[in-house]
């Protein structure tokens, strides 16, 4: 994380005050960092929708998984040739249990690995100030919403977050 | 709250109503009145759980650690001597091990149905128990991996199961149902025990932030190396809701697959009894049936001694009672199926199996020397009883609406699924297509020793866990709560 934070963030009791400030700093062009106790999509819906690509690398995976699925019982028998009840050597019936089974696994493995380092880039690519990490009320129950901007927003940007009713606001001077 | 006036009295009419009706149907989920609890309240409840246990929670642990020493030991004995101090032999190659295998499979069956299944069918009543059933899943699966390599009776060559590059260049046979089960449960255990931890990174976020707030800074630290330094932004959220919905997308077909490649473990050999197309379903829905009764046995108890009755509500254990209640008709049904197709087969062997099943052919074990009672003829009773009859009960409300039948009714169910499972494995190996290849099993002492330290393990991990950790998923029980709104109700 950037020690060297330059913004505005706060605090909010209710969270329609927390999705109108963040509806209006989005009108303004900001894109802030907004930290919940839990998942609410009425702050999903205030910033717009925000997408994660997480499905196409378990789509990926698991594809790959599947692949692989297929392709080692398939190698195998036929490096040594065992024969078994009259059935091809290669069979696909039987190995299709492999196949889904390493598609899953794979596709599971590689979302975990997936989310976590997209949520370790995200987290370096909107860093929020070290007293916003550590104030232990957004684990329990408030709102809080962080605004990167240069020291001549921050009046503008304070006088905003107060103006939907934030607890406590904050002016972090990079 | 309800209020009226009665002679310019304002007075609260809600406590003398029935449970369902003081719920706000606009606030939170109905019947789960932890729902209509602010954020904070539901942080204290669950940090309250697991603050110094009583010394009675001791004693049961202690209790569990007996089992599971005793476990040990049998264990110890079993690697020592060798597979030839089980009860194992021609034709019964199959005893408690592979009977014990199935049933903690079985149990580990219900976590990923609450936490995946009921998950992606929006089913709000799973909030409260699924991260102690998920938990339970991992435990379950846990215990089960250790018998099959137990039962290979060298348990330090158990990586020969595993296709791995040798000089010789052999490969494992892909073809036979023991391959896939060997992926089929390491994919189970590892996506089971990866969907549990990834659920459990906003709340040990949470357990962090608590214990920092009551200055328990070593407790604090401990937390904070499994919340991986979460701070719930909504960069977090939008990426770990999103892997979470896919986790349960994959572990759905998971689940239902586990079971179904374990039931082929039998249903592919050719041995009267077993082999059957019925099997796969049949093995699921038991697995459901049983892993969902393990579900109500220990938490009833943990409903009772931490004061849960807003969490895991009345409604709740209806709900989980009555998918109990379907998976036993199917069980049930799948049990005369079995019959009917063995009749008309034609084959007089499968004729043969179900008819010593129930009337007693089979008798192996005296008791008094002139009454044989055969033990698979007991799990064949047994089963029948604890499985079909004991849950008719269910179908009614007031029986749901009693714990304590609810947690004999689920007891027996447990008993029930362990003897159909050594019903299925036991008895069609006892007596297969030729009476010079039939034979008799009894377990030995080694093999009680092991069953019983099995179940010594499961509930011992299962009570550390929660002492340990929040056995109720925090975050999802906020995101099921009213959030607070300063104009008025939220709508969902």
């Amino acid at each position: 994380m950037s020690t060297k934070f330059s913004g505005v963030w706060g605090t909010f009791e209710y969270l329609d005050d927390t999705t109108e400030a963040i509806e209006e700093l989005r009108k303004k062009g900001i894109e802030p960092t907004v930290l919940s106790p839990c998942p609410r999509h009425e702050i999903d819906h205030a910033l717009g929708e925000p997408q994660s690509p997480v499905p196409f690398i378990s789509l990926f995976f698991g594809a790959l998984g599947c692949l692989i699925g297929y392709s080692l019982p398939a190698w195998t028998a036929s490096d040594w040739v065992l024969p078994v009840g009259g059935k091809p050597i290669v069979a696909i019936a039987p190995f299709t249990i492999i196949g889904f089974e390493m598609t899953i696994l794979h596709a599971a493995i590689f979302t975990l690995l997936g989310l976590t380092i997209l949520i370790i880039f995200d987290s370096l690519k909107n860093p929020i100030p070290k007293a916003a990490r550590e104030y232990l009320r957004f684990q329990r129950d408030r709102f809080g919403i962080v605004v990167r901007c240069e020291a001549s927003q921050y009046a503008l940007y304070e006088d905003l977050l107060k103006k939907y009713q934030a607890e406590e606001v904050y002016v972090e001077k990079g | 709250m309800a209020s009226t006036t009665i002679g310019g009295t304002v007075t609260d009419t809600s406590s003398s109503r029935p449970f369902r009706e003081e719920i706000d149907e606009h606030k939170g989920h109905p019947g789960i009145r932890a729902t209509t609890f602010n954020y904070a309240r539901i942080n204290d409840d669950m940090v309250e759980m697991l603050e110094k246990p009583h010394p009675s929670y001791f004693l049961l642990v202690l209790g569990f650690l007996s089992a599971l020493l005793l476990g040990a030991v049998s264990l110890a004995i079993q690697v020592d001597v060798g597979i030839g101090n089980s009860g194992i032999s021609h034709p019964i190659a199959w005893g408690f091990y592979i009977t014990d295998f199935v049933f903690w499979i079985g149990i580990g069956h219900a976590g990923t149905l609450i936490s995946a299944v009921f998950y992606l069918t929006r089913a709000p009543w799973r909030t409260a128990i699924y991260r102690s059933a998920e938990a339970m899943t991992v435990f379950a699966v846990m215990t089960a991996g250790l018998f099959p390599l137990l039962h290979t009776g060298r348990p330090w060559l158990a990586y020969w199961l595993i296709p791995y590059p040798n000089e010789r260049y052999l490969w494992v046979n892909f073809k036979s149902p023991l391959a896939w089960d060997v992926f089929a449960v390491t994919t189970y255990m590892s996506v089971s025990i990866m969907f549990f931890l990834l659920g459990l990174v906003p709340d040990m976020a949470i357990m962090r932030d608590e214990a920092k707030r009551r200055g328990k800074m070593l407790q604090a630290k401990i937390y904070a190396i499994f919340a991986m330094s979460w701070r719930g932004t909504n960069h977090q959220w939008v990426h770990f809701m999103r892997g979470y919905l896919i986790f349960a997308a994959l572990a759905t077909p998971l689940v239902f697959s586990v079971h179904s490649i374990v039931s082929w473990d039998f249903a592919m050999a050719s041995i009267p009894g077993w082999h059957t197309t019925i099997f796969a379903p049949y093995f699921v829905a038991g697995a459901i049936f049983s892993g969902l009764a393990m579900v109500m046995t220990v938490l009833i108890p943990v409903r009772v001694v931490f004061r849960l009755e807003d969490y895991i509500s009345y409604h709740v254990v209806n709900k989980v009672c009555q998918v109990i209640l379907f998976t036993s008709m199917i069980v049930g049904y799948a049990y005369a199926t079995e019959f009917f197709i063995a009749w008309y087969s034609g084959s007089p062997y499968e004729r043969a199996v179900f008819y010593f099943r129930p009337f007693g052919h089979m008798a192996t074990w005296s008791l008094t020397g002139d009454q044989p009672v055969s033990f698979p003829l007991l799990a064949f009773y047994l089963m029948v009883f604890c499985n079909v009859i004991a849950p008719i009960p269910l179908w009614r409300k007031k029986v749901r609406n009693n714990l304590v039948a609810v947690w004999i009714i689920c007891g027996l169910i447990n008993v029930g699924m362990w003897f159909e499972r050594f019903n299925i494995v036991g008895s069609s190996l006892q007596r297969d297509f030729h009476p010079y290849n039939w034979g008799e099993y009894w377990p030995t002492l080694v093999e009680v020793g092991i069953t019983i330290g099995s179940f010594g393990f499961f509930f011992t991990l299962f009570s550390l866990f929660v002492k340990a950790l929040p056995p109720m998923a925090i975050m999802e029980l906020k995101e099921a709560a009213e959030p607070p709104m300063r104009k008025g109700h939220h709508e969902h």
